[in-house]
């Protein structure tokens, strides 16, 4: 089991003059300390126009600034929207190259395509194609890091034969991962041989089946890149105190105001009916914890990562069984919680969660290495 | 922290109903045509639509909804609403701020049972091949005119549609006072078709939404369906956040 922390960067009303510097600058403060602590990587999501929910829209200025100011913990995209309105893919390439060489090889890179309106609305891309197009790009985007020069004739873009550069520092590229936010795209992830990049806040039986479902499937994959990913990672909340109650009543306030936040955000499916969205993904699920626990109550719901740390070792272990290699952590939302709780939080966590647990550097069933994978381009 | 509605409700209420009672039965309306126009809205004064109880999304988003029901316990009658979007807590929601159709019975049905802020007037729903038109005139004057064009077929499983918030004044325990009257209608489709979104006239005056100004099309979907309009289960204080301000009847 391996350890990540996990950015939307929520900013809260009102706006005042520094208060985004000011929560930026608070997080670099705790991807610090998470270094030292032990956690494996920083994820940090690409979101756009979400008001408080996610000030989080240069994910990889972000990263390239946690990759100068650690030592070890690994730099995740999680993940580059993967629709030509928002990035191009050949920049989306290049800047995860540059990533990986500054960060001296510590990028994971996550793809996605966005779940709401708000966004895809926002940059006038058309939401019955993403999927194709993230499809696309999750193709050509290993080829233009793996081969000295690539040309390509697709439907969401096309190009000439170029040299795309810089190469990416990890040989043959960075792991790759799909985010999962709904039902069935665990599968979309284990048929390209990527990583599970799990989103949404299910129970341990919904993602056992998920699992279950990825791993059976995986077996039999066409991988995308060079090399088998073959990682679940999971979304949770952390909050660890030494008192129980109090980490509960604490978390509680955290995971309250991130779903109360995503529910105001406007999914795809609730406007814009298509098969391309079957759910309205992350946020219903956020919406659904919400429900469970509104106000301030002190019962943490299943699997939340809240309280001491007897109670967040049960939890993971718990995770830990349905087959999940990596939880990554939501710290804060509207700054809920002040940064030195915050802090002392992932200090503990560190101190007396994280030893009981094995952080395998290269865990056996991932990154199976195909040899020849990375072929020539089109 | 998150918008919230900031309307006084005196506004509000000029086709807000009053309720004698909140027992309302379930009443299944066949083969209704459904039309929803769904525009985003100007963004600056996105809170004067809501009471407290609501948060708008985000974006600002509004309805145009047009029913045409040709037969069942209503008899045959067009409905055109007007609906502003928005969250009670987490739940997607929209508030019908007027609510105008063409039979007398239908809308005193749907006004004192679920506290629609129906009057009666002037609505046609037409079907071409290529759009499908709400439109309302009063007076002579075109209040609403919206379109669904260039209709591409979906699947039936494909459209989510959002419970109502009714503003109603409501009798309940010896007290008079407005509530939100939650109004979850099941829609049993059997046919959809979405297509692009156009407005081509809205009287904001008219439909007791000053300054609710469309301005970005999202979609539009067409339906039939069987709708039935619920028992009521839930009310809701408009001056209170709805996470503390609901209550289950």
């Amino acid at each position: 089991m391996r350890f990540g922390i996990f950015y939307e960067i929520s900013v809260p009303r009102p706006w005042e003059d520094d208060i985004e510097h000011t929560v930026y600058h608070r997080c670099l403060e705790q991807v610090r300390v998470a270094d030292e602590v032990g956690f494996h990587s920083v994820w940090a999501v690409e979101h756009h126009f979400l008001e408080e929910y996610s000030h989080c829209s240069a994910p990889e200025l972000f990263l390239t600034a946690c990759a100068m100011q650690t030592k070890q913990i690994r730099v995740g995209h999680g993940i580059v929207v993967c629709v030509p309105q928002f990035n191009h893919p050949i920049r989306a390439a290049e800047r995860a190259a540059v990533l990986d060489i500054l960060s001296d090889g510590r990028l994971e890179f996550g793809t996605g395509r966005s779940a709401t309106w708000t966004e895809l609305g926002g940059m006038d891309a058309n939401p019955d194609e993403t999927k194709e197009t993230w499809d696309e790009y999750t193709r050509t985007i290993p080829q233009m890091w793996t081969n000295e020069r690539y040309g390509y004739e697709g439907r969401a873009f096309r190009m000439p034969t170029r040299a795309v550069l810089p190469k990416p520092y990890q040989k043959p590229h960075p792991p790759m991962w799909v985010a999962v936010s709904s039902p069935g795209t665990e599968t979309d992830a284990a048929e390209r041989g990527m990583g599970s990049l799990g989103l949404t806040f299910g129970g341990f039986a919904e993602q056992e089946q998920k699992v279950n479902a990825y791993r059976r499937r995986i077996q039999d994959c066409e991988p995308v890149g060079a090399f088998v990913n073959e990682n679940v990672a999971t979304v949770n909340f952390l909050y660890c105190h030494p008192d129980n109650e109090v980490g509960v009543q604490t978390g509680s306030r955290l995971t309250g105001s991130f779903a109360y936040l995503a529910a105001l955000l406007l999914p795809v499916r609730e406007v814009h009916p298509t098969r391309s969205y079957p759910n309205p993904g992350l946020l219903a699920a956020s919406r659904q914890q919400a429900a469970q626990n509104p106000g301030e109550g002190a019962s943490a719901p299943e699997g939340v990562c809240i309280g001491n740390p007897d109670r967040l070792i049960e939890e993971i272990k718990k995770w830990e069984a349905c087959g999940v290699d990596q939880i990554n952590f939501l710290l804060n939302a509207l700054e809920t919680i002040p940064q030195e709780q915050v802090l002392d939080s992932l200090r503990l966590f560190g101190e007396e969660v994280m030893p009981h647990f094995r952080d395998d550097a290269a865990p056996a069933a991932a990154e199976r290495e195909l040899a020849g994978a990375a072929g020539s381009g089109d | 922290m998150p918008i919230s509605g900031t309307a006084e409700l005196v506004p509000l209420l000029p086709y807000a109903p009053q309720l004698a009672n909140l027992e309302t039965e379930a009443l299944e309306l066949p083969n209704v045509q459904v039309l929803q126009v769904i525009y985003e809205t100007d963004d600056r004064n996105m809170a004067e639509h809501l009471p407290p109880a609501l948060h708008p999304t985000i974006p600002p988003t509004m309805h145009v909804i047009g029913w045409r029901a040709e037969d069942g316990p209503l008899g045959a009658f067009t409905l055109a609403m007007v609906r502003v979007g928005c969250r009670a807590a987490v739940r997607p929601r929209g508030l019908p701020t007027r609510v105008v159709c063409t039979e007398g019975a239908a809308a005193e049905a749907l006004r004192e049972r679920w506290g629609f802020p129906v009057t009666v007037g002037d609505a046609v729903l037409r079907e071409r091949y290529d759009r499908v038109s709400i439109e309302v005139n009063d007076g002579g004057a075109s209040v609403l005119a919206a379109q669904m064009i260039d209709p591409i077929p979906i699947g039936n499983g494909d459209l989510l549609y959002t419970a109502g918030m009714h503003l109603a004044t409501v009798e309940r325990e010896g007290e008079t006072k407005p509530w939100l009257v939650q109004v979850d209608a099941e829609f049993q489709v059997s046919r959809a078709d979405r297509g692009q979104s156009r407005i081509d006239a809205f009287d904001d005056a008219f439909w007791s939404a000053a300054n609710l100004r469309p301005n970005y099309p999202i979609v539009a979907s067409y339906t039939t369906a069987n709708v039935t309009l619920p028992r009521i289960r839930y009310i809701c204080d408009p001056e209170q956040p709805a996470f503390v301000g609901t209550v289950a009847l």
